[in-house]
């Protein structure tokens, strides 16, 4: 499957919007200004996601989404692990940065997991009059190449050769934090999602 | 954006790729996938491919991504360059359950490992060493000219050397 550029740009848009919303939330928990890159988005052959994403460990809170397509995809907020000590330090009022992650990190990682990506969803929801729930949250902590590919390699039946990788980071220069967040739409849902942008920049007379 | 102990003339094996030579290779992150290594040890070449897959299904489009094309792809590409097939030993790693619910074959890992064991066994290679299963992820490199050494960074930290 090819993205034309008006495809690209739509999605953006999308990401955009679904970004803006989740940096808000994160704002507002952490009490400091989140900058935002634009979205980026690709289509790779699997072979090459390791260029996008490599081996070192971060924190991975993973949602299937869910609605009015089945098995729609997968979005992935992904903090490098040293972020997580900073996210958490930053949202229970803690100093000590030199400590190992534990489970109060786990849970804030859930929280604020939750809280983003539904901020996400609820925006890109607003914007395509699309119903997409995120499933409860895993958390992995461990290499995101590792997680991401055995995401692809569970699609068994789809027997997927290219993804799309679409990007956002959301970045608190007060507290040094890191992340970023991954939609990895399946094909249905991409063509669903690109149909109702279509619609929407040229609506049927 | 990952730590790797190799040089530039590492080759990078991604998911469904394979490489036969005698270069060191890497695969990076091995989550459900398994990173197969056959070893001459008589010429001190080899190949690494990076299965994400049990079967093929037929298709030969991209015979590195499933266990069954795998293994005749690098077999016929390791004789014809020379090898025989009785001075070959195999190495495997990776074939975790990075997850634990979801919808999906989460079990895809296991049923890698199981296929390549069949079709190894079926074609009398033996395996000589293995670091496969848990729920962690690890990247891997194989240096053909240190006698097929293959050293396992994992997802908690640990190195160790097959």
């Amino acid at each position: 499957m090819k993205l034309t550029h008006m495809q690209i740009d739509a999605l953006q848009e999308l990401g955009n919007i679904g970004a803006a919303h989740a940096a808000t939330t994160l704002s507002t928990m952490l009490s400091a200004n989140i900058s935002m890159s634009v979205p980026e988005i690709k289509m790779i052959d699997i072979s090459e996601i390791y260029k996008y994403v490599g081996d070192e460990i971060a924190a991975l809170v993973l949602f299937q989404v869910n609605g009015e397509v089945k098995h729609g995809g997968y979005l992935l907020l992904y903090i490098p692990k040293t972020s997580v000590v900073r996210l958490t330090n930053a949202m229970l009022g803690l100093t000590d940065v030199d400590r190992e992650l534990d489970e109060m990190d786990e849970s804030a990682l859930l929280e604020v997991g939750n809280i983003m990506v539904s901020a996400f969803l609820d925006g890109t929801a607003e914007l395509l009059n699309i119903i997409m729930l995120p499933s409860p949250p895993q958390l992995v902590i461990d290499m995101p190449h590792a997680a991401i590919e055995s995401i692809i390699a569970s699609q068994e039946s789809e027997d997927i050769d290219e993804i799309v990788l679409f990007k956002t980071a959301l970045v608190s220069d007060a507290h040094n934090i890191q992340s970023s967040i991954f939609l990895f739409p399946n094909h249905p849902m991409l063509e669903d999602i690109i149909r109702r942008l279509e619609e929407l920049l040229n609506p049927p007379i | 954006m990952s730590l790797m102990p190799a040089g530039n003339d590492t080759a990078i094996i991604g998911i469904g790729e394979y490489r036969v030579g005698s270069m060191p290779m890497a695969s990076i992150g091995l989550g459900s996938c398994v990173g197969l290594i056959l070893h001459d040890r008589q010429t001190g070449t080899g190949a690494l491919v990076h299965i994400m897959l049990p079967s093929s299904q037929g298709k030969t489009d991209r015979p590195g991504k499933y266990a069954d094309t795998a293994i005749e792809v690098l077999l016929k590409e390791l004789i014809r360059g020379g090898s025989s097939p009785s001075n070959l030993i195999a190495k495997i790693a990776g074939g975790s359950a990075m997850f634990k619910t979801f919808s999906g074959n989460l079990n895809i890992g296991e049923r890698n490992v199981e296929v390549i064991r069949k079709i190894l066994k079926e074609n009398n290679i033996p395996i000589k060493g293995e670091d496969i299963g848990g729920c962690v992820g690890r990247t891997i490199f194989y240096y053909p000219k240190e006698n097929g050494k293959l050293v396992i960074k994992k997802g908690d930290g640990k190195l160790s050397e097959l």
